[in-house]
């Protein structure tokens, strides 16, 4: 599977918002993947929601990813799949999933990261790194120097996630990150659309610093 | 434990279901109570512990998936059809609103895949869905889970019976003095999760009920 060029734009769907929809419209905006995650959804509403959106997905050359349950990424042919610490490891996602499929790995700290390299992760998400109101967060944020140091560890890509907005997207771009990962920055704007063609031209700039 | 497809075996005749209350991926719960189970008939065993974590999920079935069960018996995880295959179980049992299961069979093809339904309609469309059981319920009054739905009745067992192809198991309910008048409904087996968790000498039960089962 061919990752798109970076810098990426990974777009995470809102619980609140149809997620089909929402998916559609940040597509159109340029989001470069598209990761379905509702922790609360039946089995079933995710199967069709993944059925309309991995489409939806190809027509624009992006990437779909569903999170955590991997049975629902291989029953509807999903690009891969994105794991966090208290799901499977990826080691037994991989065995499950083939070579080609992408596996992401949720981190917080630089040990987690390159443990999830180890284990043949293809990505890691990694944060939060500015403080977030879209999930629960025990943790402090981890910040752009602690990114801007597994970054430079990393081998493979690391997509910053966690309190991304407009205003501080360049910067974690030129920290090293290979992309972002928003919920709110998309879903919370008047116009997910416009916000996801905002965010990308605000990476674009942040690769030339 | 014998790999998922070997050869075709009939399905057990009883299914015991866990209690949902393992509360990390330990599974000493399930296993003492796996070493109850009579030795010289086959059962179902499905893992239903929806609390858990996928990682805890995975620790519990790779557990139970060591321990030796009786001669054609299927270990069974409910809806995570990607564990089961990481630890080997012969199949997954859906809820009544899970992935469709001819998405998962076309991922999986080699295991058993079950169904729960709570009426002819939808045991008619699981059928179609291609599924190898189905489960309904609930047939009588429950301990274990009740405000489940109002009750089925044998009544509705029979029409569901007659309506499909597939093996039904019947649950909710289930004690020995109305495992009789299930099969002759037509259900294939009983399925029960209260017994297995709740009864004080639950392989005094288990004798009991399998002597009943044809």
């Amino acid at each position: 599977m061919m990752f798109p060029s970076r810098p990426m734009l990974c777009v995470i769907t809102d619980e609140e918002l149809p997620p089909v929809t929402f998916a559609r419209q940040a597509l159109w905006g340029g989001a470069t993947i598209l990761q379905l995650r509702n922790k609360t959804a039946s089995g079933r509403d995710l199967c069709r929601w993944s059925e309309a959106i991995l489409p939806l997905t190809r027509q624009h050359n992006a990437l779909f990813i569903v999170n955590d349950r991997l049975d629902i990424a291989l029953a509807t042919g999903a690009d891969g799949v994105h794991l966090g610490q208290d799901d499977l490891p990826a080691t037994v996602a991989r065995k499950l999933l083939g070579p080609d499929r992408i596996i992401g790995v949720s981190t917080g700290t630089r040990e987690e990261a390159l443990q999830a390299e180890k284990e043949g992760a293809d990505y890691v998400g990694f944060g939060h790194i500015f403080p977030t109101g879209s999930k629960d967060k025990p943790l402090p944020p981890v910040g752009t120097r602690a990114l801007q140091e597994t970054a430079s560890l990393l081998s493979i890509p690391l997509i910053a996630i966690g309190g991304i907005q407009l205003e501080n997207a360049r910067r974690v771009i030129s920290c090293g990150a290979s992309g972002i990962a928003v919920i709110s920055a998309v879903s919370r704007h008047p116009d997910p659309r416009i916000a996801a063609e905002a965010l990308v031209r605000e990476m674009a700039e942040g690769m030339l610093l | 434990m014998s790999p998922a497809n070997s050869q075709p075996l009939p399905l057990p005749r009883i299914c015991w279901i866990t209690s949902g209350r393992e509360t990390d991926g330990s599974g000493q719960q399930i296993s003492r109570l796996l070493q109850e189970l009579p030795l010289n008939r086959p059962a179902m065993v499905l893992i239903r512990e929806k609390q858990l974590n996928g990682r805890q999920l995975l620790a519990l079935a790779s557990r139970i998936a060591k321990e030796t069960l009786p001669n054609g018996s299927r270990l069974m995880l409910s809806e995570r059809m990607d564990i089961a295959l990481a630890t080997g179980l012969h199949g997954v049992h859906l809820p009544e609103h899970s992935c469709p299961a001819d998405r998962l069979r076309s991922a999986s093809p080699g295991m058993l895949i079950g169904k729960s339904v709570h009426s002819p309609e939808s045991a008619l469309a699981a059928e179609k869905e291609g599924v190898d059981y189905l489960f309904f319920s609930p047939v009588f009054a429950s301990l274990s889970k009740p405000g489940y739905g109002p009750l089925q009745g044998t009544a509705l067992l029979r029409e569901v019976c007659r309506a499909t192809s597939v093996p039904v198991f019947a649950l909710g309910g289930i004690r020995p003095e109305n495992t009789i008048p299930c099969i002759e409904c037509g259900a294939w087996g009983v399925a029960s999760l209260g017994l297995f968790t709740e009864t004080a000498n639950f392989r005094k039960t288990a004798e009991t009920i399998d002597r009943l089962l044809p």
